[in-house]
């Protein structure tokens, strides 16, 4: 863990995110305006914050699909409650959206604790559980500007520094943020190298002395309250805030979260990785027009990737056990 | 040296079953204690009694001094308990150092983690058993050697005052486990009390201080490890004397049906040549990566050889996967019965047809009733106890799966049948059958390969052995050689070849 | 009396279903009586279940060998977007009429089959497993669907062909033969032929069925490209029902599909489970799905009860194992001793 070396996989994603970089640059030498870099960075920090979440979360060795119907619950509760009771407090706005977040995340780990089967199914059906209780219970009217809390708006507008007039957002604050603390959780403290070690083999752990229920508790939890922030990102960034958003653009986190190398089976995964496969996505969004492609080609592009990404991946995974004569399909 | 630990009367049974009978051992720091008998005779589960995965129906268990009626697992470790599991128990993508370290750090309560100090505990730790490695490689790319000490290690680190290794060295070549032997010896020096739980006998006469011997849930009684020999041990073990029958090849013809001709795979296995004839059971014998089992996936198709010729009926044939070689006429009784064997789920009679479906169906269509019958047939002539062959095979003894393993690739009626380690695991009564049904199969013109490290069962039941070591043929025994002192001479030959490549990687 | 238990006991789930199924036939009738069971509301509800009922069984035969296909939606789509295009005159070269029906169907069987070999060579060549290697093809088909169509939906489609998706044989519409006969021989080719019993083989122990002279690769691309191809036909009834195609028509049918073949006893870890159960399972869907619409439910309503489903019915499901375990466990005691 010293030697802070880039892995070979790691290598070659920051390789094509650069030389991609140069061939758009030299068709469209807009690219290189600090204002689409800053864009870009805008609309990545989002998701950059749920797909950290799921990345721990793929570490122990599980998935996650419902955090964007745990986004959307935490904001728009915390939104309710804050437009009948009048409080316009940013800090109580990312508390609330964060306690929310991770209450649902209880909810999640119990489930997949209790029933012992693929995690996939479990929060998928979460995922529609949570957002079916939110626009059945709690509201389903859609917030347009001027209803939501001002200090939100001010949050979504304010950047840390500007250069020529264009200012980075705040929003990469907490993103980094999250990256540290999870840095910190999964390298430096003992839960983190028990979700390490659950992710390699549950039992192992076990006889290691760590507690497989506490430490799956710990990583849902974890994931709700990040996808919590998250959502109150998202409503400050948009400045408006509808009942049928977010749900549904799970997938392309997961799928940014795997082309960064980590692998559905758990025990490994890293947070730049992660960041790399979440920049490969939005670059490839935000630059396709640039080079003279409609966004509509976007999914072509991720899904070659992706598709390459795993069978690369699973190939060298596949060749090493079979010459260790283990024969898992 | 005082004791350690002392159990007494110890009782456990599942739902019904009397696991462990009144056991009372004494355990006594600086020994080697050896705990032997066969498999399921309730060794292991003695130990987990003792390390807390079990409680204790009734008796007691003193450890240090103290007593306790039962024992969590973290009691038994502050009480100086480690177990080393047959499997390691380590996290492959972990390195070394945090693997040894991991432990250590849980059991002194830390939550944050210190790298410095987890470099210095795996340092510490492979400085007092004198080995060196690389400790920031990931396990899962270290040798089963090095993973065994990294296990060693990591007891160690949490101040391991009583050691239980289970089954350590199955997975360990020659020189590996003589270096195990050594680091045990080591340890035992320093005062560490060690129980060793094995079945193979010349390691437990090696190392041994004390021998106690479980049968069927009850202790048989202590040994001192010069009181005992081999046929005494084997016989206190199985409660009878147990005389193999050898096996005398019948069949005049002396046509080989498979050759092979200076077959090579990289890393596995070097020039290796063999014919087989019909009614041969031609022995195959090594340690554990000796290239025994890389041979057999070789010969049915999972595992390419790089070079050589395999010829069947004197003609070249590609084997290039599972399929060509069940056309060719081979059949392979694999080594891991659980995963690679059977289909515990489903019913005798899916299991034994799985490897025809073919052969039994016509248009597509799977003749059912041809299936049933072919299943009856086939559990009634390898003798397998099943309420029906409607059963689920999970539910069966190890012993009966073993013969539903081989029923199935006898319906497929092969001409070369390799069986790797057929009897591991399985109590005494089946193996005698099981002997039996591979009698008469190479009795009926079968050619069978057989391969185990057992060597007291090669030798029972092969009329010719080929004797590996390292991935190379050190000797071919013929039916003569195989009369006298067999036993001798294939320990020996597969030593002292072990020596020699440790003395050749020492230059 | 005793055979009848004999029977609901080997199948207990099956039974299970049934019998709730049955409950919910009657309270619907009780509740709903006409608005329910009048011919025309079983006329639109026999029109509503094959495009749903062809994906669930592309979804069972996935999960029959241990993974989760996430492609068969965009599958569908993609392929119902060729097909309209062929039907609509802009990929025709020149064909009309009923030439251009039998070429969309033949492009569809080829493209939906495409789509299958293209998983099954992906995950059997390289063991990827079936949950990402299905996620990565999703987003590949959707991006074909999407780079072709820039989003937009394809209609305007030969009015032959929207005939058929409306032509009924005995008041029931031929798209619901078509399934029914699917289903009958999908049914009966898992139950009865060779293949099937190597599927459930396979998909119950891979390992175990590649040392018993299985041909894995075989068996995985097989059972891809029949997922494919039921994924295609999906598509084809969209089109021929709603007249247009587009990418992201019908997402919510992942989850429902999921639902339908936990409830009808398919195990998505593999090996287990019949086309009858899930047969049932889409007709139990279907007359829930129009008690909603009768009771004119949101679809906020619908997800919300599709996530109290889905989590109750694995609920129940782990609950039953957990009985079924014990009780097999102290008859194999009683048995033993």
């Amino acid at each position: 863990m010293k030697t802070k070396k880039l892995d070979r996989f790691q290598g070659i994603l920051l390789l094509i995110i650069i030389i991609y970089s140069v061939f758009v640059a030299i068709k469209n030498p807009a690219f290189i305006h600090i204002e689409t870099i800053f864009d870009i960075t805008r609309v990545a920090s989002t998701t950059l914050m749920v797909a950290i979440g799921l990345l721990v979360v793929m570490i122990s060795g599980g998935i996650d699909v419902s955090f964007m119907a745990v986004a959307l619950f935490g904001s728009y509760t915390t939104i309710n409650i804050m437009i009948e009771t009048g409080i316009d407090n940013l800090a109580f706005a990312f508390v609330s959206a964060a306690l929310i977040g991770g209450l649902l995340g209880v909810i999640n780990a119990l489930l997949i604790s209790w029933l012992k089967l693929p995690p996939f199914i479990i929060t998928l059906g979460t995922q529609n559980l949570f957002h079916g209780i939110m626009t059945t219970f709690i509201s389903d009217k859609s917030f347009g500007a001027g209803v939501l809390p001002e200090s939100l708006h001010a949050f979504g507008q304010a950047s840390v520094f500007k250069i020529k007039d264009v200012g980075l957002t705040a929003s990469v604050l907490p993103v980094l943020l999250a990256g540290l603390a999870t840095w910190f959780i999964l390298y430096r403290t003992m839960i983190g190298r028990g979700i390490f070690a659950i992710g390699n083999d549950e039992e192992s752990a076990r006889r290691a002395g760590f507690n497989p229920f506490r430490i799956r508790l710990f990583v849902y939890v974890y994931s709700g309250i990040l996808a919590g922030i998250m959502g109150m990102m998202y409503v400050a960034q948009t400045n408006a805030l509808y009942p049928n958003k977010l749900v549904g653009d799970e997938l392309i986190v997961v799928a940014a979260v795997v082309i960064g190398g980590t692998k559905i089976t758990g025990g490994q995964g890293k947070i730049f990785g992660a960041v790399l496969g979440v920049i490969i996505i939005y670059l490839l969004n935000t630059t396709l027009i640039m080079i003279g492609l409609s966004s509509s080609w976007n999914n072509l592009f991720v899904g070659t990737i992706l598709v390459i990404s795993v069978a690369v991946t699973s190939y060298q995974e596949k060749v090493k056990n079979r010459n260790n004569l283990i024969f898992t399909e | 040296m005082g004791t350690v630990l002392e159990a007494r009367h110890i009782y456990k049974s599942f739902v019904g079953v009397q696991a462990l009978k009144d056991i009372n051992i004494k355990i006594e720091s600086g020994k080697i204690h050896c705990l032997a008998g066969e498999n399921g005779c309730g060794k292991s589960t003695f130990v987990k009694n003792i390390s807390g995965v079990y409680t204790p129906d009734s008796g007691e268990v003193v450890l240090n001094g103290s007593l306790y009626h039962s024992l969590t697992p973290s009691q038994a470790m502050r009480e100086g308990i480690q177990v080393i599991y047959q499997d390691l128990s380590l996290f492959q993508h972990l390195t070394v150092a945090e693997n040894i370290a991991i432990g250590r750090l849980k059991s002194d309560k830390k939550r944050i983690v210190n790298w410095k100090k987890v470099h210095a505990i795996a340092k510490e730790q492979l400085d007092k058993i004198g080995v060196h490695m690389d400790i920031n490689q990931p396990v899962g790319e270290i040798s089963m050697a090095n993973r065994q000490i990294t296990a060693i290690c990591r007891a160690l680190a949490q101040d391991a005052r009583i050691l239980f290794m289970d089954e350590p060295t199955t997975a360990l070549t020659r020189t590996e486990v003589d270096r195990l032997m050594n680091i045990m010896l080591d340890l035992k020096k320093k005062g560490l009390a060690i129980v060793f739980i094995s079945h193979k006998l010349d390691e437990v006469f090696s190392v041994a201080d004390t021998i106690t011997i479980f049968r069927n849930g009850e202790k048989i009684g202590d040994f001192e490890s010069k009181e005992l020999d081999k046929k005494s041990l084997s016989y206190h073990m199985t409660g009878r004397e147990v005389e193999y029958p050898r096996y005398r090849r019948s069949v005049k013809d002396n046509t080989p049906v498979l050759e092979i001709e200076n077959l090579s795979r990289k890393k596995q296995y070097d020039s290796l040549s063999l014919r087989v004839c019909p009614g041969d059971i031609v022995g195959v014998t090594g340690l554990l990566g000796s290239g025994r089992t890389e041979l057999a996936l070789s010969l049915f198709g999972l595992n390419p050889a790089d070079s050589g010729r395999i010829k069947i009926d004197g003609k070249e044939a590609a084997i290039s996967s599972p399929m060509a070689a069940k056309k060719l006429g081979i059949a392979l009784l694999p080594e891991d019965r659980f995963h690679q064997g059977l289909f515990m789920d489903r019913e005798v009679k899916e299991n034994i047809s799985s490897a025809i479906v073919d052969d039994i169906s016509a248009r597509g269509l799977l003749d059912k009733e041809r299936e049933k019958k072919i299943a009856e047939d086939y559990t009634r002539q390898m003798k397998v106890r099943t309420p029906s062959v409607e059963t689920a095979v999970g539910t069966l003894s190890g012993g009966n799966q073993q013969k539903v393993v081989i029923g199935k690739w006898t319906a497929a009626r092969p001409r070369v049948f390799i069986m790797d380690t057929p009897t591991v695991g399985i109590d005494i009564g089946s193996k005698a059958e099981i002997y039996e049904q591979i009698h008469e199969l190479a009795a009926d013109g079968m050619s069978i390969i057989f391969i185990s490290d057992e060597i007291q069962e090669i030798i029972a039941n092969c009329n010719r052995v080929m004797v590996l070591a390292d991935g190379r043929c050190v000797r071919m025994l013929e039916e003569d050689d195989l009369e006298e002192n067999a036993e001798q001479t294939i320990t020996e030959l597969i030593g002292r070849h072990a020596e020699e490549t440790a003395k050749g990687e020492a230059l | 009396m005793n055979k009848v238990n004999k029977i609901i006991r080997r199948d207990l789930n099956l039974s299970i279903l049934t019998g709730v199924t049955m409950l919910v036939l009657l309270w619907s009738a009780v509740f709903f009586g006409d608005a329910m069971y009048s011919l025309k509301n079983i006329q639109s509800m026999t029109f509503q279940i094959p495009e749903f009922g062809f994906l669930a069984l592309a979804m069972m035969l996935s999960n029959m060998i241990g993974g989760i296909d996430l492609s068969i939606i965009a599958n569908a789509n993609t392929v119902a977007i060729t097909s309209a295009y062929i039907l609509n005159g802009q990929w025709a070269f020149g064909m009309t009429g009923s030439a251009r029906i039998v070429a969309a169907v033949a492009a569809a069987v080829i493209v939906s089959l495409l789509f299958g070999l293209l998983n099954g060579v992906l995950i059997s060549r390289t063991s990827a497993p079936p949950l990402i290697a299905t996620l990565g093809t999703m987003t590949l088909f959707q991006g074909i669907g999407m780079a072709v169509t820039g989003g937009a939906s394809v209609g305007d489609i030969d009015k032959g062909f929207a005939q058929m998706g409306k032509a009924t044989l005995m008041q029931i519409p031929l798209i619901f033969w078509l399934f029914l006969l699917t289903a009958v021989i999908l049914g009966t080719v898992l139950s009865k032929s060779k293949f099937g019993r190597k599927l459930y083989l396979y998909g119950d122990n891979p390992t175990a069925s590649r040392f018993s002279a299985i041909d894995n690769d075989k068996m995985c691309i097989c059972t891809f490209l029949l997922t494919g191809v039921l994924a295609g036909m999906a598509g084809l009834i969209v089109l021929s029902r709603v007249n247009s195609a587009k990418v992201g028509y019908g997402d919510s049918y992942l989850l429902q599909t999921l639902i339908v073949c936990v409830v009808g006893g398919i195990d998505p870890n593999g090996g287990k489970g019949r086309v009858w159960g899930v047969l049932i399972a889409v007709v139990l869907m279907q007359i829930l799905s129009s008690a909603f619409t009768i009771m004119s439910l949101s679809p906020y309503t619908k997800k919300l009860i599709w996530g109290i489903m889905l989590v109750l019915v694995l609920g129940l499901n782990y609950a039953l194992r957990k009985y079924t375990n014990r009780m097999e466990l102290r008859k194999s005691l009683k048995e033993g001793c």
